[in-house]
């Protein structure tokens, strides 16, 4: 089934493709299109007579933040930096869940190359113990200062183990297929079957897994910035301005409104993609 | 896994697991930036003061060696209540000829106050935070889940299945924020956030943190419970059930929930393993003097003891709700008991 079909065909991998293409667009041509600039205050026209910041309006169509600054603007390039830190994030945890997840999968119950099926999962079984929470903020109070860098090496590092587990169980149901036995025997090199013949058979779980991810990062990024140890200021991402906009939401409700909408929507939307991908690509489980 | 000799080599692994999770903290945490004993005697601390201390703490020891030690304290046997030696030490389990099994986790660098006694207290309340949030989450999970199952296909069944879509999409600490306005700003029915002085104090302080950890799993377990019900419903012998005359009630009751209370019970299971250590979030945001909001304050503070012991119980109590997931399920699973040998 093409694409194409499938997002004709399935309700929620359709409306999970429209938000995320949304979202991006949004986030990527954004920032070139408002009027104003994203760090520029402007307490003279962004103020109100009490000294708040002024709500949406024609000038400000979302308002503006504590600092004076235009929302729109903000809202948008933090969208490329929340999906920045999601997509490479899951990317980097995909590769290397991916590579653990196959080549344990591949050796797992044989006699010495076992071995590192047994080393590899025993490692994930430890760092699936440990709350995820406190290990990557205790990595953050490690570096000092928290930068893009830091963050996407961070979650990338620490979120691979779910993806391992469900990459080696897949990797175990079609190691002894037909072909990859007929493979195995006639010689080819192991690297170039783990390679040609298992990835493509894992891909469509390691496509699933790396999507849902995506909203996954997003949102510890998001808890990250509240629990105070997020990429520091001004960089705004979506999670930094929720935080700064909690305290105030009774005055100003819109700057807790814009950056909650644009992480429930982006979120939502690579759920959708994701549960939808996974119902196209495997429809029995 | 129903040998002793499986149960045991279960409890085994769980063991190496956790000292594991303590092994690799330790080397973490000592490698924070800041100096413990500058966090222990103040910023104003003389440099004798400092050498002092940093000598009490065996901060001048190398790291191998503080590791030994740091082992050798961690669980030990004990004897008798009172002992000097003994005062930081949480106590287990009285074992025969007076000997006690102790836990030391050396003393706080922020509060200079034993980690075990803190973690001994807060452990209750967390424990008991993750119970109501459990709860809520079954109880909505399960109704929403079940109405979804029966109404396949409707209208009502895609609002349901949109609106856990959504429960699961929204960070926790935006419901979190949300509630407080609504019930604590704008009707003004529960506190803010706190603890609470009495019995009935903590029960209407632990509503809406309870609600907000129940509405996050909620939206899960209303999928589980639906995508189990649907499978299970559309079996041969819920078929037979209803062809022998037994109601559609009772056939979505009695064949179908049931044959749901595995999967359920696992993932419950699960979720109080994980947040038995405390929902670092929610906690927080509701000042719930819990283990997660301990443990957050603690790496705030670079406070590595009371992360330490964060992270022990935290790894602990995943690795237990697992094991005991894998040795009790069975029992659960109206097929695997009666089937002998599987």
């Amino acid at each position: 089934m093409s694409f194409r079909a499938a997002l004709r065909k399935h309700r929620s991998l359709r409306w999970g493709f429209i938000l995320v293409i949304l979202v991006v667009v949004f986030s990527v041509v954004g920032p070139w299109l408002t009027p104003h600039d994203a760090f520029m205050s402007n307490p003279e026209r962004a103020m109100t007579r009490e000294f708040l910041p002024v709500g949406p309006s024609r000038e400000y169509p979302l308002g503006a933040d504590r600092l004076f600054r235009d929302m729109l603007a903000r809202l948008a390039l933090g969208g490329r930096l929340s999906l920045l830190i999601g997509v490479v994030a899951s990317a980097i945890a995909a590769t290397l869940g991916g590579l653990v997840g196959v080549v344990s999968g591949y050796f797992a119950g044989k006699k010495w190359t076992g071995l590192v099926d047994s080393g590899l999962m025993r490692l994930v079984d430890v760092g699936l113990s440990f709350p995820f929470l406190l290990l990557v903020m205790a990595i953050g109070a490690m570096l000092e200062r928290t930068t893009v860098t830091s963050l996407l090496v961070t979650l990338g590092f620490t979120g691979w183990l779910g993806t391992a587990r469900v990459v080696r169980a897949k990797t175990l149901t079609v190691r002894d297929l037909d072909y990859i036995v007929a493979a195995r025997a006639l010689g080819q090199r192991r690297i170039l079957i783990l390679w040609k013949h298992i990835l493509p058979n894992v891909a469509g779980p390691l496509l699933v897994s790396a999507t849902l991810s995506i909203g996954q990062m997003i949102l510890t990024e998001s808890v990250l910035s509240y629990l105070g140890v997020g990429i520091s200021p001004p960089a705004p991402t979506w999670g930094a301005m929720l935080y700064e906009g909690q305290d105030s939401y009774t005055l100003a409700p819109w700057l807790l409104a814009c950056p909650a909408m644009a992480i429930v929507s982006t979120v939502l939307g690579f759920n959708l993609v994701g549960e939808g991908l996974r119902d196209v690509l495997d429809p029995r489980g | 896994m129903n040998s002793f000799a499986g149960i045991f080599r279960r409890v085994l692994s769980a063991l190496v697991v956790v000292f594991s999770v303590a092994s690799v903290s330790f080397f973490l945490l000592a490698t924070l930036p800041g100096d413990p004993a500058r966090m222990v005697a103040g910023p104003q601390a003389r440099p004798e003061d400092l050498a002092r201390i940093r000598k009490e703490l065996q901060l001048d020891k190398p790291l191998v060696a503080r590791y030994g030690l740091f082992v050798k304290k961690l669980v030990h046997l004990g004897k008798g209540a009172g002992v000097a030696a003994h005062q930081d030490c949480g106590r287990a389990s009285p074992l025969p000829g007076g000997y006690e099994l102790h836990f030391n986790l050396g003393k706080s660098y922020q509060h200079n106050t034993p980690v075990a006694k803190e973690i001994a207290t807060r452990f209750p309340r967390s424990v008991g935070l993750a119970v109501a949030g459990i709860f809520v989450q079954l109880l909505i999970g399960i109704v929403l889940g079940s109405i979804a199952a029966a109404k396949k296909g409707t209208n009502v069944d895609r609002f349901i299945t949109s609106l856990s879509s959504l429960g699961v999409s929204a960070p926790t600490f935006l419901t979190a924020v949300l509630l407080q306005y609504l019930f604590a700003h704008r009707l003004r029915w529960l506190p803010l956030d706190g603890f609470g002085d009495t019995m009935f104090a903590h029960a209407r302080a632990i509503i809406l943190p309870a609600l907000t950890l129940g509405l996050y799993g909620a939206a899960y377990f209303a999928r589980l419970v639906r995508d189990e019900m649907i499978t299970l419903l559309s079996q041969d012998f819920v078929r037979t059930a209803r062809a022998k005359g037994a109601s559609r009630l009772r056939a979505f009751v009695v064949h179908g929930l049931r044959g749901a209370l595995l999967p359920l019970a696992t993932a419950a299971g699960l979720e109080l393993g994980a947040l038995a250590s405390g929902a670092a979030v929610t906690e927080s945001i509701f000042r719930w003097p819990g283990l997660g909001h301990l443990g957050v304050d603690a790496v705030l503070n670079r406070d590595g003891p009371m992360v330490m012991g964060v992270v022990l119980v935290a790894a602990s109590s995943v690795v237990v709700a697992t094991a005991a997931i894998d040795i009790f399920g069975k029992w659960l699973h109206p097929f695997a008991r009666e089937t002998p040998g599987n």
